[in-house]
């Protein structure tokens, strides 16, 4: 089961179908677009296609992060009127871990120890990480060269949230917005998040090596993260 | 006791178990006058603190039983409860809860919030309950109370505020600095009872001023008044207490002390707190359900002329008989008043009326709503509701979890044999999470509670307070059974020879329902199975729930539905019409593919961060799913779900994989099926034991 007409639509139509193995990729928005819960929506893509998946919280406690899932899966179950929510559900548990870092207790050095520990000692292999709360404002080049060292190790594609200043418009060719900008090159895939009036537009403003940039945008519903129409 | 309302607190003292609220509520009974020297936890001098009442919470340096206690402060009552810090004694923290009007969250500067904080304050959100933190141990080497408030608003998810700073802290740590008043306070004295204000030191001014803007900023959300007087620079103490104490009561904000217990700094400032803070009885909305009107909810009013309401939360026995703790709601209570209990519609007369200090007591003559009394010589349960009779209301039920572990218990003699079950009777009373009954194919005394620790409690208890020896056996955990599929049944009951006949026809079907409950759906059309009968139908597939077909566990999550049937004008009677329901449920069940479930517990492990791969590797192989890992400055908490079956003797493995340096948390989370392996091993197992049993 997948979450087929989803944000997803914009990764399955990017030049390699998505970000891939080895690979950083961010969503860049303003505070209060929905970078957490569209992130959720990609990793919710992931574990109901049975992959296993980290979601490395910089911010929020476990408890919190949960309660983010939960609701972004009762509003899929609604809206894709799912038969079996609990086996669903049960999949989604099984497949995901939380790695919370709180009170500013994250490092690179760490969290490659957790992974190592989950998988030596759990045999939890994950295929995705998701990486939400890094304040880009206050990191430098060095982090995502760690980033980029640790998904090529553990042979994961990395998915990041940036807190943008501004938006950068309907610019062609696209503007990468600060702080993100200053990382671009460590990410094969950079998308932004714009608030409309009708929903959440999603603008693919780096895809690998591609120059030849995906003009077409897709509109989210605000509240299930699905495409609309 | 009849005095304003306005003046009474009923709080509780909440916390992880080594946080110091022993040694608080100790200092707090010092201040208010109660006890006239101080004596610790796990003391020197071989008394013991006041609260921990029973010898083994001394022997062990923790709070087992909630005791009560009352004392005085600055022209206010304050009724304290003292309740546990380990997570198998939660029911004592909840019937302390359900009674509370206000709370304080003890915290360690050290440990911070650490994960029984987390399972306490979840318990303190159920019953609404606004609580004011405690950051107690500041002088202990390590102690960093703002990571800690920190924590309180990352972890747990409180607006917290500061109500004070330190002054030095760890071994330097002298006194703190009152947010609201702008003042040094020093706790001078033997026992720190007399208080010395001083200007901030120099030091601490910038510091001050930062804490203080941001406390203004956080209060002034619950005042206008407070918000404009910012503005124009006339910012008093009054607009800051009004703001702060809206906040709390809204539990929107939670005020933070500081301090250290035993080094008898920071306890009056926050027992001003309380009388400033934390609501008074006719504050906080209580109901009950009108037994006399379909169990409607009613609201209670604290007034001492309206008909009583008490609950009875909690009951001891002491060398003169069982002391019974009573909450009054409503209405008013005097020595030789008649009480209606309205579980058993007895009624009985009060004969002492006393307010306990620990296991001290002093004689009252009257008690009123908002009142915490306790009664002598009554005979009732715990979680009883009282009234003068004019009204007949039961006080909603508190949250009651069903018990997950179970210990065979043998007397070691004839005496042992009486005083063991005079010991289950009482506590039986005592704690609705304690249930005990005799194994019908072994004969053993089978007593259940909510962990390991709970039940090893128990044991100990019978030993020092009942002078019962007894021997236990290993621990076994309350499996259940449920079915997986629809089947059907149609049974006849049929005995029509010699004496009265029986007939009964029952048909129908049973499936899984999603809840774990027990559903009976009457589709029978025509009067196939005369309507008089049908009670006695459900009566009889109920009683079969009791005992499953597969391994002899209860039954959860079952729906059945009854669509035909046949009776006969003489034959028929609800005896026969139960016999065929237990009859169609015998037919129908194995075919319905039963399974065997366990309880599966939610584990929390926090260890130093170090040992996070170790205590990963000993849930994992104990079949734990993990959940989730959080890293907190050099602490990490794993958080899985684990089958209790594997829990058994954790605390020791743990103890050896962390150089004591670990602790776990474990709640009951839900039933789950057990894996076919395993369900074929105990199929066998119990196979075996009936067999030994049956020789």
């Amino acid at each position: 089961m997948t979450t087929k007409s989803s944000l997803l639509k914009i990764l399955e139509k990017s030049s390699r179908k998505g970000l891939g193995r080895g690979n950083l990729g961010v969503l860049v928005a303003r505070a209060g677009v929905g970078k957490t819960a569209c992130l959720v929506h990609i990793a919710m893509d992931k574990l109901l296609r049975n992959e296993k998946l980290v979601h490395a919280s910089l911010q929020d406690s476990p408890e919190k992060v949960i309660s983010y899932y939960n609701v972004i899966f009762s509003e899929l179950v609604k809206a894709l009127d799912l038969t079996n929510p609990s086996d669903t559900k049960a999949l989604i548990d099984k497949n995901r871990m939380i790695l919370a870092y709180l009170n500013q207790s994250f490092d690179l050095r760490r969290m490659r120890e957790n992974l190592k520990n989950l998988r030596e000692k759990v045999g939890f292999v994950p295929d995705t990480i998701i990486v939400d709360g890094l304040d880009f404002s206050k990191v430098g080049v060095e982090m995502f060269e760690g980033f980029k060292k640790l998904a090529k190790e553990f042979q994961v594609e990395v998915w990041f949230s940036a807190l943008s200043k501004g938006t950068t418009g309907d610019t062609k060719p696209p503007v990468i917005p600060a702080p993100a900008d200053k990382f671009h090159s460590f990410f094969s895939m950079i998308i932004e998040l714009q608030p409309t009036q009708s929903g959440v537009e999603l603008r693919l403003l780096k895809d690998h090596d591609s120059t030849t940039l995906l003009h077409e945008t897709v509109l989210l519903d605000p509240k299930t993260f699905l495409a609309r129409g | 006791m009849a005095q304003d309302i306005q003046q009474l607190r009923n709080i509780g003292i909440s916390a992880h178990i080594d946080a110091g609220k022993t040694t608080l509520t100790e200092r707090i009974l010092y201040y208010t006058k109660r006890i006239h020297a101080v004596h610790e936890v796990k003391g020197k001098d071989g008394v013991g603190a006041t609260m921990d009442s029973m010898d083994l919470e001394r022997e062990r340096g923790i709070t087992i039983q909630s005791a009560a206690t009352h004392c005085e402060w600055k022209g206010h009552t304050v009724n304290i409860i003292d309740t546990p810090g380990h997570v198998d004694f939660t029911i004592e923290v909840e019937r302390a809860l359900r009674v509370l009007d206000g709370s304080v969250l003890v915290l360690c500067a050290v440990g911070g919030v650490q994960s029984q904080s987390i399972t306490v304050d979840r318990q303190m959100n159920r019953y609404k309950v606004p609580r004011l933190a405690f950051i107690n141990k500041c002088d202990r080497s390590g102690a960093s109370p703002y990571r800690v408030v920190d924590q309180l608003r990352q972890r747990l998810n409180h607006n917290a505020v500061l109500m004070e700073i330190p002054i030095g802290l760890e071994a330097e740590f002298k006194g703190i600095v009152d947010l609201v008043s702008m003042q040094a306070v020093y706790f001078e004295g033997l026992y720190g009872e007399t208080l010395v204000t001083g200007d901030i030191p120099s030091q601490l001014l910038s510091e001050t001023k930062a804490r203080r803007e941001e406390l203004l900023d956080a209060v002034s959300m619950f005042s206008d008044e407070l918000m404009e007087a910012i503005f124009e620079d006339q910012v008093t103490e009054e607009l800051i207490r009004k703001a702060v104490r809206k906040g709390t009561l809204l539990r929107q904000l939670t005020p933070v002390f500081l301090g250290s217990a035993y080094k008898n700094i920071g306890v009056q400032p926050l027992l001003d707190g309380v009388n400033q803070y934390l609501p008074s009885p006719a504050e906080i909305e209580n109901s009950a359900l009108d037994l006399d009107a379909d169990a409607v909810e009613v609201a209670l009013t604290p007034d001492p002329q309206a008909p009583l309401v008490a609950l009875a939360f909690k009951l001891e026995v002491t060398p003169y008989g069982q002391l019974t703790y009573l909450r009054i709601y409503q209405g008013s209570l005097s020595k030789g008043a008649e009480l209606l209990n309205t579980r058993n519609r007895k009624r009985i007369k009060v004969g002492r009326l006393v307010m306990m200090h620990a296991s001290e007591m002093e004689d009252a003559q009257q008690a009123e709503a908002g009142d915490i009394v306790a009664l002598f010589g009554i005979d009732c349960f715990s979680g009883d509701t009282f009234t003068d009779g004019t009204v007949n209301y039961a006080m909603t039920s508190m949250r009651v979890p069903e018990p997950v572990v179970s210990l065979a218990v043998t007397p070691k003699d004839n005496k042992s044999s009486s005083q063991m079950s005079k010991a289950i009777h009482r506590f039986v009373r005592e704690d609705p999470t304690f249930r005990s009954h005799v194994d019908q194919e072994s004969g053993e005394t089978i007593i259940s509670g909510m962990g390991e620790l709970h039940l090893e409690i128990y044991v100990e208890r019978m030993r020092r307070e009942f002078s019962a020896e007894v021997e236990t056996g290993m621990p076994q955990v309350a499996y259940r059974e449920a079915i997986s599929r629809k089947a059907d049944f149609n049974y006849t009951h049929k005995k029509q020879t010699g004496g009265a006949g029986q007939f009964g026809r029952v048909a129908g079907f049973m499936e899984p329902s999603e809840d774990q409950g027990y559903e009976f759906v009457n589709a029978v059309r025509g009067g196939a199975i005369p309507t008089e009968f049908i009670p006695a139908v459900e009566k009889g597939f109920q009683a079969c729930l009791e005992k499953g077909l597969l391994l002899g566990f209860p039954i959860l999550g079952m729906r059945i539905t009854i669509n035909d049937g046949n009776s006969h004008s003489v034959d028929s009677s609800e005896l026969a019409f139960r016999q065929a329901a237990m009859g169609a449920f015998r037919q129908a069940y194995m075919g319905a593919k039963p399974l065997l479930l366990e309880p599966i517990m939610k584990v929390a492990v926090e260890c130093p961060s170090d040992f996070q791969g170790s205590v990963m590797a000993s849930i994992s192989q104990r079949r734990g799913m993990i959940t989730s890992s959080a890293e907190d400055g050099v602490f990490t908490t794993v958080e899985a779900e684990v089958p209790l079956a594997e829990m058994f003797g954790y605390a020791t493995t743990l103890r050896s994989l962390t150089q004591g340096k670990a602790e776990f948390t474990m709640e009951f989370s839900r039933y789950h099926k057990v894996p076919d392996s395993i369900a074929e091993e105990l199929k066998k197992t119990f196979a075996d034991r009936l067999k030994g049993g049956k020789k």
